[in-house]
């Protein structure tokens, strides 16, 4: 037991939210998701391992050996699938987006304007915004 | 016949069906959804979720004030150790599952010819949320509860994006990743559980919380879960990308949103803290601080915030956060009547809310428009929406009528004695949302409030649905849903309540369930139109009255708005806030 594995979870993680709170374009926002996520492996890992045991495969080795726990594995290979399909996602949207508006950086893209539609029939010009 | 056949069946048989079913017909529209004529896709789309709904029904009269469990490849416990993953299903659980099935079904024929040349996307995509859905009310398998709230996040980020537009794109990048960092955090929260449990199963977790006693690991745990619920379900100040993402969904999609998926996350939650978390002496002392706090703020912000929206989707996504404020206060109670009233609120306001988003979608399809000020006076040829709208508004308000009504009566009576701020904060919060419905209903359908106010500097776009479609059948599934929230009576939900929430909490909620006072809602009622009514009519109030309003509520409305900026950054820096704040309510609880 050793608190290393935990601390470079906590590392990552925080440097993931970092680079995403600060990110100006989108690739790099969904490689610092990236980052956050490879933080719950190092922590799902670390949770599982046991020191001088083997790989959970009892093909070559008695049942009984010491092993490091399966289920943390499985959580793992789990969580990759979640990040693959993820990733894909958000790549897919980010080439969209750049399609349609030409640019990647967060703060040029805004889901919506304000002070509504400028297109829109102006039915209250009586009472203007103040 | 098949009742008589059903009886003679081990009731387990039915309890994996709700999530395979779905499953099964989506897998074989995606394979033959090319060769299908026309509208075979909506057809089956329908018949699946009516079916979801009945078997869940089924499950859960049959579990009655226990449940039902069901050991995937029978793999049951032994020596009260469990391996396998189960499925455990009592009344509440069901019914709400049965309540999703019905959610789904009205939308698929609200949704009827609404996407064109799809290839059964769009229904294969809902089916897998609704399959995902389900799964997540029905399992009792921690790890199985991340696949499902996965699957409904994967399928909701694709729905979300589904018209790839640029509005909806940016609204779905927001959404996909808030919300996929909090699947990272329940994770990591799994991942401290087990560490601690050595299980997955809820009972089993229980028992290692209840051992650990003051324990940094399980109080680690469940900040991280509990956080990423509460991304889900929209608390301040992790509500950011609700309003993005509900607000550029294809309308048939922002009924599911809105109706569920958003509700589902604060179930998940009530169901963790009581079943697993209730061993823990540090973690029941910070759930009230927590939930009752946070919630409190979501219900009056996302109220104020609905009212002062201009795009009608986004206005009902706000007061969705406000609904969600109010049921997480439900949590915070930690009490039998607490827990009821969520429970039934959650069912009562998916209905009303789907109705309004119904609403919205058939203002998009008709007049194709969806922005408050620009769509004033242009109701006027369909007087039937406006009426629904305006019941929905009043419901949503808190009219004493109905389901949302008994379940905020029950809440209501949980809070009067020991929480009376949190009291004050749900009245206002069905107040102001409901004034918002209130005044757009006023303003689209009366072509009243000429003075656009506040509004008329909130976000809006141009935007517009298919519109060949006919009133009737986009309004039917609306009505169907607003009847059956008046319909149901308190009486079925008083008499069946204890036992479901004892059988819901596995015992550790207990207590009276003993109807609240009446003033509360009539409070709300009366806020409500009375502050729909100064927002159509306050040209014609004098001066006086209305600057000294107008001054003091511009600058913090403007504070508002802009923090609500549909920057990402923005998002995860308050997810950040948000996150270190749990942790310190823990750490001194």
């Amino acid at each position: 037991m050793t608190w290393l594995p935990y601390a470079v979870a906590a590392w990552l993680f925080a440097i993931g939210l970092y680079g995403l709170a600060s990110s100006r374009n989108l690739i790099h926002l969904v490689g610092c998701l990236s980052v956050c996520q490879s933080a719950t492996y190092v922590l799902l890992l670390g949770l599982g391992y046991r020191y001088g045991s083997i790989a959970p495969i009892f093909y070559d080795h008695p049942p009984g050996t010491p092993a490091v726990d399966p289920v943390m594995q499985a959580l793992v290979l789990t969580d990759i699938v979640v990040g693959a399909t993820l990733s894909a996602l958000l790549l897919v949207l980010t080439v969209q987006a750049y399609k349609r508006s030409g640019t990647l950086d967060p703060e040029h893209l805004k889901p919506m304007s304000r002070g509504g539609d400028k297109a829109a029939p102006a039915t209250s010009a009586k009472h203007p915004a103040r | 016949m098949i009742a008589s056949l059903l009886a003679s069946w081990p009731p387990a048989v039915l309890v994996p069906l709700p999530v395979a079913i779905p499953l099964l017909v989506c897998a074989a529209l995606l394979a033959t959804a090319h060769l299908l004529p026309g509208r075979t896709p909506d057809i089956l789309a329908t018949i699946t979720a009516l079916v979801v709904s009945g078997l869940s029904a089924i499950i859960a009269v049959q579990a009655g004030d226990g449940s039902v469990d069901y050991w995937f490849g029978g793999w049951q416990p032994r020596d009260g150790i469990a391996l396998g993953i189960g499925f455990s299903v009592d009344a509440a659980s069901g019914w709400i599952g049965a309540f999703i099935g019905f959610l789904y079904a009205c939308t698929f024929v609200f949704a009827w010819g609404f996407f064109a040349r799809t290839h059964g996307h769009f229904h294969i995509l809902m089916l897998l949320f609704l399959a995902a859905m389900i799964g997540f009310c029905f399992t009792r398998d921690l790890f199985n509860l991340f696949v499902w709230f996965e699957v409904m996040s994967v399928a909701a980020f694709a729905l979300t994006a589904y018209h790839l537009a640029r509005s909806s794109i940016i609204g779905a990048i927001n959404f996909t990743v808030v919300n996929s960092l909090a699947g990272f955090l329940m994770l990591g929260g799994i991942g401290l559980l087990y560490a601690r449990a050595e299980t997955l199963d809820f009972a089993g977790i229980a028992q290692g919380v209840a051992h650990a006693g003051r324990d940094p690991v399980v109080a680690g745990g469940f900040c991280l879960v509990a956080a990423a619920l509460m991304i889900k379900g929209a608390t301040v100040p992790f509500q950011f990308w609700l309003a993005d993402a509900h607000a550029v969904a294809p309308s048939p999609v922002s009924v599911i949103f809105s109706g569920a998926m958003v509700s589902l996350g604060i179930f998940g939650l009530a169901k963790l803290s009581a079943v697993v978390f209730d061993g823990s002496a540090q973690i029941r002392e910070a759930i009230p601080v927590l939930m009752i706090g946070l919630g409190a703020i979501s219900a009056v912000l996302g109220g104020w915030m609905a009212l002062l929206q201009r795009h009608l989707k986004r206005l009902l996504a706000f007061s969705t956060i406000s609904h969600a404020g109010i049921m997480l206060i439900g949590i915070g109670t930690l009490s039998a009547q607490g827990s009821a009233g969520l429970l039934v609120y959650v069912v009562g306001h998916g209905l009303v809310k789907g109705g309004l988003f119904m609403i919205a979608g058939i203002l998009l399809a008709t007049r194709a428009s969806i922005d408050e000020i620009a769509l004033r006076g242009l109701g006027r040829g369909i007087a039937p929406a406006g009426v629904a709208m305006a019941v929905a508004g009043l419901l949503l308000a808190g009219l004493p009528v109905g389901l949302l009504d008994t379940g905020a009566n029950l809440l209501h009576g949980s809070l009067t004695a020991a929480h009376p701020y949190a009291l004050a904060a749900t009245i206002a919060g069905g107040a102001l949302t409901g004034a918002a419905v209130l005044r757009a209903a006023g303003r689209i359908f009366l072509g009243l409030g000429e003075d656009p106010g506040d509004e008329a500097g909130a976000p809006s776009e141009a935007e517009r649905e298919k519109a060949d479609r006919p009133l009737w059948l986009m309004l039917a599934p609306c009505c169907a849903m607003l009847a059956l929230d008046a319909a149901l009576p308190a009486s079925w939900i008083h008499g069946m309540a204890p036992g479901a929430v004892t059988a819901f909490s596995h015992h550790a909620l207990r207590g009276m369930v003993s109807e609240g006072p009446a003033w509360p809602a009539w409070a709300s009622v009366a806020g409500a139109l009375g502050l729909a009514a100064f927002a159509l009519f306050r040209h014609r109030l004098p001066r006086l009255v209305v600057g000294p309003i107008r001054a003091t509520q511009s600058a913090p409305t403007r504070a508002l708005e802009a923090l609500h900026s549909g920057l990402i950054g923005d998002y995860v820096a308050w997810l950040a806030v948000g996150l270190a704040l749990m942790a310190g309510v823990l750490a001194y609880a």
